[in-house]
């Protein structure tokens, strides 16, 4: 199982590009794709899912060609995009049906199949009401209902934990790393803790370019006994924030707790913590700032 | 007014027109509108009466292209601007200003101001053909701006000020924002008109009456050619599309308006007609409150929507394992696809449109045989805004990612999209076929068909590459007005004219349906590879 990206880029108009050499191989298991909001994860996720077509690069699925043979990625794909629409008269029974002729598959199975899928994302109980009457978040769950339906070899799934509630979110989080074993998931999102929690490969994009790619370990090996903690007075803060990369601030009883990534102690009473994949992904982005900016 | 209202109505109204004017649509309505302005540039459009015409000096040409404009704009402009709730609605940019002191009133002129601007911009461009005409085609007598570019100003302005605020109103308004509203708008449009076409018979000519001021052109051009040819009897008039052969014609010189405080007057009038339907919208206006609409909905027939489902209890992390679900299998089924299509295009309709469309059936197996024609016209256009949907469902309610990103979707579900579409039309005239059948009447038979086939590959084609259900709307209706309800027998594509049949008609509208089905695979085509 293998997807290969070969320097694919994307052009918006004539000066925007939403990716520019595009490169990255990826096996099974849960790819997670980081990167802050503009990045070009979606452009990135809707070229593998075949819904819009690169300006130029290749992309194949097991050696096959996609941008020719759409098709021969379509049939193994489930896709959840970031944004997506219901037809508000069905009702997520109807919904999946409908989607399920459309994708192909058995209707006897399919059908046995949406049952358990609504019951997994917690839908049964309001699986005959029309769709127009849901929530974002019930929304959000059939999504990834209809993103499961023909048991996906390749499962996109485009900032799928928007509008889900803190135990929706670890049940989907659960979810793809059960899924995980024996096909290939892409996971797109700008919240570190998601992929955390499940990614077994990360890729950080930026700009529409591939910053890093490399497993969770090798990315917080590079901020190793880089990541600092001290407390200091809140007048000290904004000197501390333009001298060092900070990581993030917390208020104390006794002034302002900062946690910064430098390559030396920043400060006498500044200790060494564990750094974490946040802590990582920051130094990743500044770094690429820094280069661009040179 | 406050100064402070007074700019948040103008932002409002800037905000929208330069949203509208960017996007790519805009520019093809303008360009559409260049070429009409083109046509009447170069003297292929021709207003007769009967079988006078006026001779081209600047007060003819500055009058005959603004009555045109005035027709056109009438009917075209309100679909063009009926867009700009419904923009916000769907932007959801209209939560945001809810949430805002913005008054009501202030959005609904905002708005009412960005729709006449938008049609002024094609007045504007329609007004500088008419100086294009005049040195392209004009009889050089002396170039005069005033006579020549007064009428747009007096009669044009007042015209496209009332369709602005109609367009507004009738989105404020749940009924009739969507597809029925379309198919309202065109017969309001050809009721008023109708009180111009009174007015000229009856030669008495009336103002106030006259909405887009064509008519009170109209009698103007009949007094002064009946000066010319004294005993001259013009029963007519007609606005053609040809060229400028028109030697059989008598020429009559006109000279201009005379702008008596009468007609002035009853330009005001429609100008503060415009004020009035503007003040009405902004009465009828739900300040995007999901409460008292139904914003997604398109089509009026269909049930209301459930109030927001109550979320479903929580079942344990635990319970869950997707190793434990029901292996899928690809196995596609056409029929399968076909049937959803026809569920999800009728999901939805209330039980009194079932009960109209039965009844109609009724009637076409039960009328006598000479207005049998009559029902089937009529049962064909009852399913209007089922088939307006088709090619545009994917789009307007934000699916296509979905459905999209599926095996195949050009080779499976156009076509299944399409026999729904057709099925639809099957059933509801079916009482028809059933008498051609029994009648042993191929003729009629092979005409019902082939419309059956028509009309969906129309709606998909249009739906498919304009992205809007209005498109085909306004085509069909006008094919549908004009063709098998006025026997037209060149547009009749329903075959109910004997003339139609005889013409040997349904055989074009079998061709047209193959192109229209080649056009409708090929933007979705495009669809997928953009």
């Amino acid at each position: 199982m293998q997807l290969r990206i070969d320097k694919v880029s994307k052009q918006y108009g004539r000066s925007v590009w939403g990716l520019r050499d595009f490169t990255l191989e990826v096996g099974s298991g849960v790819l997670g794709l980081l990167g802050p909001n503009g990045a070009g994860k979606s452009t990135l996720m809707r070229i593998l899912a075949t819904v819009t077509g690169p300006t130029s690069g290749n992309v194949s699925w097991n050696g096959t060609d996609i941008l020719r043979e759409p098709d021969s990625v379509r049939a193994v794909l489930g896709y959840l995009p970031q944004d997506f629409g219901v037809y508000p008269h069905l009702n997520a029974m109807e919904f999946l049906d409908y989607l399920a002729a459309v994708k192909g598959l058995d209707t006897k199975p399919a059908r046995r199949r949406i049952e358990e899928l609504l019951v997994m994302v917690n839908l049964s109980e309001v699986r005959k009401r029309p769709l127009g009457g849901y929530s974002g978040g019930m929304k959000q769950r059939l999504g990834i209902a209809q993103a499961l339906l023909n048991d996906p070899q390749l499962l996109i799934v485009d900032e799928p934990t928007a509008g889900l509630d803190p135990e929706e979110r670890v049940r989907f989080r659960n979810l793809l790393s059960e899924l995980s074993g024996d096909r290939m998931v892409i996971l797109s999102t700008h919240i570190v803790s998601d992929i955390e929690a499940v990614a077994t490969d990360i890729a950080i994009i930026a700009g529409g370019i591939l910053v890093a790619h490399a497993p969770p370990e090798n990315l917080l090996h590079t901020v190793e006994g880089k990541t600092w903690e001290w407390t200091l007075s809140s007048s000290e803060l904004p000197e501390a924030k333009q001298r060092f990369l900070v990581s993030s601030t917390a208020r104390r009883a006794d002034g302002v707790q900062v946690r910064v990534i430098a390559e030396v102690q920043p400060a006498a009473n500044a200790i060494s913590v564990a750094p974490t994949l946040e802590d990582a992904y920051l130094k990743c982005l500044s770094a690429h700032r820094a280069g661009a900016a040179a | 007014m406050t100064v402070n209202r007074v700019r948040v109505i103008y932002q409002l109204a800037r905000a929208d027109f330069l949203e509208r004017v960017r996007r790519y649509s805009f520019l093809v309505t303008l360009g559409f509108t260049l070429y009409f302005g083109y046509l009447g540039a170069t003297g292929r459009i021709v207003l007769q009466l009967d079988k006078y015409r006026g001779a081209h000096n600047a007060a003819y040409i500055g009058g005959f292209m603004a009555y045109v404009t005035s027709i056109f704009l009438s009917l075209a402009g309100f679909y063009i601007v009926k867009n700009s709730l419904d923009r916000d609605r769907r932007t959801r940019v209209g939560q945001i200003l809810a949430a805002t002191p913005m008054a009501r009133i202030s959005y609904c002129a905002g708005k009412s101001l960005s729709n006449f601007a938008v049609l002024l911009a094609m007045v504007t461009v329609m007004a500088v053909a008419a100086v294009a005409m005049y040195f392209l085609v004009g009889d050089h007598s002396g170039f005069h701006v005033l006579p020549l570019l007064s009428p747009f100003f007096f009669l044009t302005v007042p015209a496209i000020a009332v369709v602005s605020a109609l367009a507004l109103v009738f989105e404020t308004n749940g009924v009739l924002r969507g597809g029925l509203g379309n198919v309202v708008y065109f017969f309001l449009w050809n009721g008023l008109l109708l009180l111009g076409v009174v007015q000229f018979f009856t030669q008495t000519p009336h103002p106030f009456l006259d909405w887009t001021g064509g008519f009170t052109l109209d009698a103007s051009l009949a007094a002064a050619a009946k000066a010319a040819y004294p005993g001259a009897v013009i029963m007519g008039f007609s606005l053609t599309v040809g060229s400028l052969q028109d030697a059989a014609l008598h020429i009559f010189q006109w000279n201009g308006f005379q702008w008596t405080s009468e007609i002035l007057l009853s330009r005001l009038f429609w100008l503060s007609i415009a004020v009035g339907v503007t003040l009405l919208a902004a009465a009828l206006f739900d300040r995007f409150d999901p409460a008292r609409g139904t914003p997604l909905l398109q089509n009026p027939f269909a049930a209301p929507l459930a109030n927001e489902v109550a979320d479903s209890t929580r079942t344990p992390i635990e319970t869950f394992s997707a190793a434990r679900l029901v292996p899928a299998a690809q196995r596609f089924r056409f029929g399968t696809m076909v049937a959803a299509e026809v569920k999800l295009m009728l999901k939805g309709q209330r039980w009194w449109w079932y009960v109209v469309a039965l009844g109609l059936i009724i009637a076409e197996l039960a009328v006598p045989v000479a207005v049998r024609g009559q029902i089937l016209i009529f049962a064909w256009i009852w399913p209007l805004l089922l088939w307006s949907a088709m090619g545009t469902r994917e789009t307007r309610m934000e699916t296509s990612a979905l459905i999209f990103s599926s095996p195949r979707t050009s080779a499976r579900q156009l076509p299944a999209a399409w026999l729904a579409g057709v099925f639809v039309a099957m059933v509801t005239g079916s009482g028809c076929a059933i008498r051609f059948l029994l009648a042993g009447d191929t003729g009629q038979l092979f005409a019902w068909l082939v419309a059956a086939l028509l009309i969906p590959s129309l709606a998909l084609a249009l739906g498919v590459w304009s992205g809007s259900s209005k498109l085909f709307e306004i085509v069909y209706l006008l094919l549908w007005y004009i063709g098998p309800l006025h026997a037209v027998a060149q547009l009749d594509f329903m075959g109910v004219t004997p003339a139609a049949i005889a013409a040997g008609i349904p055989k074009f509208y079998l061709a047209a349906t193959i192109v229209l089905m080649v056009i409708a695979l090929a933007g979705r085509k495009r669809q997928l590879r953009t």
